[in-house]
């Protein structure tokens, strides 16, 4: 196997200490139902060489934030805020300037392998070309190898020969192997990559994160994982952020969020889950309700309608992240209740299928407090 | 109460089987290109699978994209007919049934698809949703059909006041509930569930899967549970049956499967899986299989798996291999407790 050089690190560069600042990052979409706040408030900070993992459902905002540090966004966005790469802002960086930085400081492996390749350019170009993008020294031919290096190195078989292939001939692990070949072509500081493995089978899906492994072996790079699998995370990651209605409510130590939750979110969230280690078949503990609206969202806490510990304290501000203990954050102002329970079955009711009393029902767009266009406005 | 001793005294799995599926195939023409389209191949998307699925029973089927889980599943329901094989329902056959005299028949085995944001009519309200499968089977019009739809969106956890309502109005996991009342209407003995819950988040699955525990309680049915994540399968089925390109290669009781897997494909599903538990992922060992899954349209001699197989590779003398590569194995029991499609079939703790 080849190992790749990493190369002198720029003189400036801190090499411990943040890599990657993010600072009250706000991203609102106008749409004609009013302005949708995707993200409200971001912060968090990617030391360098640590696995961040970054979970929360469908719409909770995870895959914005990191589109937004990338400055993928469409023009449409209002970004406010602040990303800082080794101290520099990313925000309101043209684009000229921030191409130098994609792939080179930041790499990105997007979800899906089918659409994240270009159909029309073999695999070794498409290497070769991210790698000439921030290094015009390297000759075509010098490229090429280095193409087929990167390929030998994320386990591609017969590598080599590969490099010529078009990305139609690969199967959807082989094509996220070569997305994960680009990404690591550059050396690149910081990795994120959002829901890498969520299209691809549990079998394909063990080898991608062994192969991501190696890339942030390789490379040295700091990892953002972005992913709504709390079992991905659980085994790769050193800290996590939990998102929920765009925001941040539960950060640390991937330990102390998973077996001491201080946020009732997170506690249900993993009382949802059905464990494939589990002996004791117990009731799951779903959350009722769903999500709430991100157009005019409501003051007060945005999980309270669906929080079993909801008080009416509780809907008159949303209540900041703050320090549980050394380095666990939790955005609760009742999170003090959590302490020392660990059973999402103490707070949640296995019964919120409860024949009798259609609950989920009150979860319908507009008949609960949580939004504020009703059906009957809508019509 | 362990899960074996909650299972047992919940099911009896004894008497006669409710459906039971001999030899199923299903082949797909591949087309040529030229003036006349002829047939140049097959996909052989489902192989030769038997299985029995007894009263109050809830069998898991599982296996990755690819493998036939809901092509067997849509050829047990005669959506897509059998190329081959049986499909016995409480004694009568269902293959070659013509769709008129299959619709009687359709009242007793009734389908939920994955998909509920496609599954359901976006331009009829919920009220006639539900209530499409009732007049079409002529079993309630007027004041009962009202009092009946009412009483089946009650059932599924939905308040019957937002009947009126159209399918936009509600979130993904009310959605589903709505096409489970649907299936539910003509009160149906046997359900086929095609991923019911894989395309909702984890906080909204957890209340559809005790919502199908609980009317499989109540109702006394029987589900054949067809799903890739094998922790929902786990938590919900009574059996489960692994499948791989177009077979069943292991079939036991949910508890020897995670007990006991014997097949090499079951064991390495079992190590791939993550558990939300941080120390024990960290601690875990995995079984990675090399490469992908082959093509259905030529699928390897002999063992299908062995292209792939961390056993085959690694622990099998040559004179062993040359079995795997000729001899086709068949699902039988291997000294492992239950049946397991290898030749080398051996019991290992992977969990």
């Amino acid at each position: 196997m080849t190992t790749l050089t990493k190369p002198e690190p720029l003189k400036d560069k801190p090499l411990s200490g943040a890599v990657l600042e993010v600072d009250n990052l706000d991203v609102q979409f106008p749409t004609e139902d009013g302005l949708v706040r995707a993200v409200r408030g971001v912060s968090y900070t990617l030391r360098a060489g640590e696995v961040l993992g970054i979970v929360g459902e469908s719409g909770s905002g995870k895959s914005v934030t990191s589109l937004a540090i990338m400055g993928l966004l469409p023009n449409s966005a209002r970004v406010t805020g602040s990303v800082k790469f080794r101290g520099r802002e990313l925000l309101g960086l043209g684009d000229k300037d921030f191409s130098k930085i994609r792939g080179k400081g930041i790499a990105m492996i997007f979800q899906d392998p089918m659409t994240s390749l270009d159909p029309v350019y073999k695999v070794g170009y498409q290497i070769a070309e991210t790698v000439r993008q921030h290094d015009k020294n390297v000759s075509k031919k010098g490229a090429l190898s280095r193409a087929a290096d990167l390929l030998e190195l994320v386990g591609i078989p017969n590598a080599k020969d590969r490099v010529t292939s078009y990305p139609h001939e690969f199967s959807g692990g082989m094509r996220q192997r070569v997305v994960i070949a680009i990404a690591m072509a550059n050396q690149p500081d910081v990795i994120i990559a959002d829901e890498p493995t969520t299209a691809l089978d549990v079998t394909v899906q063990a080898q991608i994160l062994e192969v991501l492994g190696t890339a942030m072996e390789e490379t040295g790079a700091a990892t953002v994982l972005i992913t709504h699998d709390l079992g991905v995370v659980a085994g790769v990651a050193d800290r996590m952020l939990v998102m929920y209605a765009g925001r941040v409510v539960e950060s640390g130590p991937v330990d102390g969020v998973y077996y001491t939750p201080r946020m009732p979110y997170t506690l249900g969230l993993l009382g949802s889950l059905p464990r494939l280690d589990e002996t004791e078949k117990t009731k799951l503990t779903p959350i009722k309700g769903s999500p709430p609206s991100m157009v005019n969202p409501p003051p007060g806490c945005p999980f309270g309608p669906r929080c079993p510990l909801h008080i009416a304290e509780c809907d008159e501000a949303e209540p900041p992240l703050t320090e549980v203990e050394g380095g666990h954050w939790a955005a609760c102002i009742r999170n003090e209740k959590l302490e020392g329970h660990t059973e999402a079955a103490e707070f949640f009711d296995a019964d919120a299928t409860d024949l009798t009393a259609p609950v989920l029902a009150d979860a319908l767009p507009g008949s609960d407090a949580g939004t504020v266009t009703t059906s009957e406005d809508r019509k | 109460m362990t899960a074996t001793e909650d299972r047992l005294a919940k099911e009896p799995v004894t008497g006669e089987p409710i459906l039971t599926v001999k030899d199923l195939t299903k082949y797909f023409p591949i087309k040529g290109g030229g003036l006349f389209r002829r047939t140049i191949g097959q996909v052989k998307a489902v192989d030769g699978v038997s299985l029995e699925l007894y009263p109050g029973e809830i069998l898991g089927l599982v296996g990755e994209s690819g493998c036939g889980k809901s092509t067997t599943g849509r050829a047990i329901m005669h959506l897509q007919p059998a190329s081959s094989g049986s499909v016995v329902f409480q004694g009568k056959e269902l293959t070659g049934l013509s769709r008129g005299q299959m619709r009687p028949l359709r009242r007793d085995i009734q389908i939920v698809f994955q998909d509920p944001y496609a599954s359901l009519n976006p331009r009829l309200p919920v009220y006639d949703i539900v209530a499409e499968p009732l007049i079409i089977h002529k079993l309630a019009k007027g004041e009962e059909l009202r009092t009946r739809v009412r009483a089946l969106l009650e059932l599924v956890g939905l308040n019957p006041e937002h009947a009126n309502r159209f399918p936009n109005e509600f979130s993904g996991g009310q959605r589903q509930r709505i096409g489970i009342a649907r299936a539910l209407a003509l009160e149906p003995k046997v359900l086929v569930l095609d991923e019911p819950v894989s395309a909702l988040d984890v906080s909204i699955q957890a209340g559809v899967i005790n919502l199908l525990e609980d009317l499989r309680d109540r109702l006394n049915l029987s589900y054949l549970f067809i799903a890739h994540d094998l922790s929902v399968v786990r938590h919900i089925s009574d059996r489960i049956a692994v499948m791989y390109l177009g077979w069943i290669i292991e079939i036991a009781t949910t508890d020897d499967l995670f007990n006991k897997p014997s097949h090499p494909y079951t064991q390495a599903l079992l190590s791939a899986i993550p558990i939300p538990d941080p120390r024990r992922e960290r601690a875990r060992k995995r079984i990675l299989l090399t490469g992908d899954v082959p093509s259905p349209a030529n699928p390897p001699s002999g063992c299908r798996f062995r292209t792939r197989c961390q056993k085959f590779a690694n622990e099998l003398s040559e004179s062993q291999q040359a079995k795997c590569v000729d001899e086709i194995p068949l699902l039988e029991d291997r000294g492992t407790g239950h049946p397991a499609a290898c030749h080398y079939a051996e019991a290992i703790k992977v969990l």
